[in-house]
């Protein structure tokens, strides 16, 4: 239940940083930073040791709601299909390098604490 | 009040989304995080083409399904935190197929809904127009 209160709080907070972003710019930039921040975030609550049950509630719900992977790869297929094909790339290549490098950053910095 | 209509469907849907993925995480661990992550671009590719036939859709009910259920339901934090504890792990060739299958998979699985969703989507609207 506590999943559930988690993840429709980082589902709305997507929404609203999608929309007030969407206008800013043409690219999906708004879905970039979601799930980059997303990431650094979940890294560092991994590695802080938490209860289970507050891990729970902010990892597995609401970064977990916050984040997505099928806007992701839609967003990367209308690239495709209206011919930005190095745009896809390149949104691409920053969502899963950054992904991966910043989710090490997080659980890295947790140990500082 | 047509905002927060949205914002309370986003949520109610985000809410149930979020709550399949931790039972389905419960049985498979991050296999769990690959299945709902390729079943949520299939159905997010569907969805956003399907609805583009009909525009007579509630905003709050397509967003609520779409960015609500489906994007919540799909995760791009545990999906990197996965491959991190992977990498902990040693499993090496677990990471590799993770990764290789996520990256590929998901971009597939989007192109398959889209096109399906396109082409139901068209006839659905053909045939409603033949009704008329």
């Amino acid at each position: 239940m506590m999943i559930g209160l988690g993840a429709a709080l980082g589902s709305i907070g997507r929404y609203l940083i999608t929309i007030r972003l969407k206008k800013v710019s043409g690219w999906p930039l708004a879905t970039l930073l979601i799930n980059l921040s997303g990431a650094f975030a979940l890294g560092l609550l991994f590695g802080l040791n938490l209860l289970p049950d507050v891990y729970k509630i902010l990892g597995i719900g609401f970064f977990g709601g916050y984040t997505t992977f099928s806007t992701f790869n839609v967003e990367l297929l209308a690239l495709h299909h209206s011919q930005a094909r190095r745009l896809e790339l390149f949104y691409g290549l920053t969502s899963y390098l950054g992904g991966l490098l910043l989710v090490t950053l997080g659980f890295w910095s947790s140990k500082m604490f | 009040m047509e905002k927060f209509k949205c914002l309370f469907s986003i949520g109610i849907f985000g809410a149930l989304g979020g709550i399949c993925r931790y039972l389905i995480g419960l049985q498979l661990d991050y296999r769990g995080d690959l299945l709902v992550n390729l079943l949520g671009c299939f159905l997010l590719g569907f969805l956003t083409y399907f609805w583009l036939n009909f525009r007579e859709i509630a905003n709050w009910l397509s967003l609520g399904l779409g960015t609500g259920f489906v994007g919540s339901f799909t995760t791009f934090s545990s999906f990197c935190l996965d491959n991190l504890k992977l990498l902990l792990a040693g499993q090496n060739l677990a990471l590799l197929l993770y990764l290789l299958i996520s990256i590929a998979g998901g971009w597939i699985a989007a192109l398959i809904g889209i096109k399906a969703g396109t082409e139901i989507g068209r006839r659905f609207s053909q045939s409603g127009e033949e009704d008329d």
